[in-house]
């Protein structure tokens, strides 16, 4: 299957690839099949593309590659509807964005993805982590995103 | 807005599926208690809305824009995980 995509041209795909957030996004309620683009010569930062609206896209990058001591506190009940059995089988995103000078990354809501199952929820965690944190300087060395 | 008056632990019923109780009233600040489906986010009106504004702006960035995160991204394919 293909995609004419407004940023990376057509971009061909599987069904198996297509990750589904039921109630797609805060503000994309309409945008609910995404594929999660990796750039092959640069693992930091990824992709996810809407199937629903090719002209929307969001980087999206691990949160512990930028923010070290990053700790997910959420309710059992937004994460309820993914169906996770057991953390492994999880993926935590975090939406990069930019203000007039810094790029910056939602800590506040991230996107989590049932891997196995191929479904996904934004979801808003508890306590003060920023909508808008800055991003300064370069990100930790490599390691191996689950 | 409809518009309905409470007292503690009263409660108003939206739809089928969705109870919101009154579980406590202290001054200017009210405690409610919301049962509804998990299906169905709840969350504080200012959060939400500053959330759905961060979306669409995030949702105009382009390749460029993240290339202090790493190099800008020159092919594109599925992620395999």
């Amino acid at each position: 299957m293909e995609i004419r995509t407004t940023r990376f041209g057509p971009v061909e795909f599987r069904p198996e690839d297509v990750i589904l957030f039921e109630e797609g996004l805060l503000g994309l309620a309409e945008c609910r099949e995404w594929v999660l683009l990796a750039d092959v010569q640069n693992d930091a930062v990824a992709w996810m593309q809407s199937l629903d609206q090719p002209e929307v896209a969001l980087a999206v990058v691990s949160p512990r590659r930028f923010v070290p001591a990053f700790q997910m506190r959420v309710a059992s009940r937004e994460l309820q509807p993914l169906e996770l059995d057991g953390t492994a089988s999880a993926q935590v995103l975090v939406i990069v964005s930019k203000t007039d000078r810094l790029v910056t990354l939602n800590l506040k809501a991230p996107l989590v993805i049932n891997l196995s199952r191929r479904i996904g929820r934004q979801v808003i965690t508890n306590g003060e982590l920023p909508v808008q944190y800055e991003i300064t300087g370069t990100p930790a060395p490599t390691k191996k995103i689950a | 807005m409809l518009v309905l008056s409470r007292q503690r632990d009263e409660s108003i019923i939206i739809g089928d599926h969705i109870v919101v109780t009154i579980v406590d009233i202290r001054g200017d600040k009210v405690r409610l208690g919301i049962d509804a489906p998990t299906e169905i986010p709840v969350h504080r009106r200012e959060v939400y809305e500053a959330i759905q504004r961060e979306n669409l702006r995030a949702a105009h960035l382009d390749t460029s824009d993240t290339r202090e995160l790493g190099a800008a991204p020159a092919r594109s394919k599925p992620s395999a995980g």
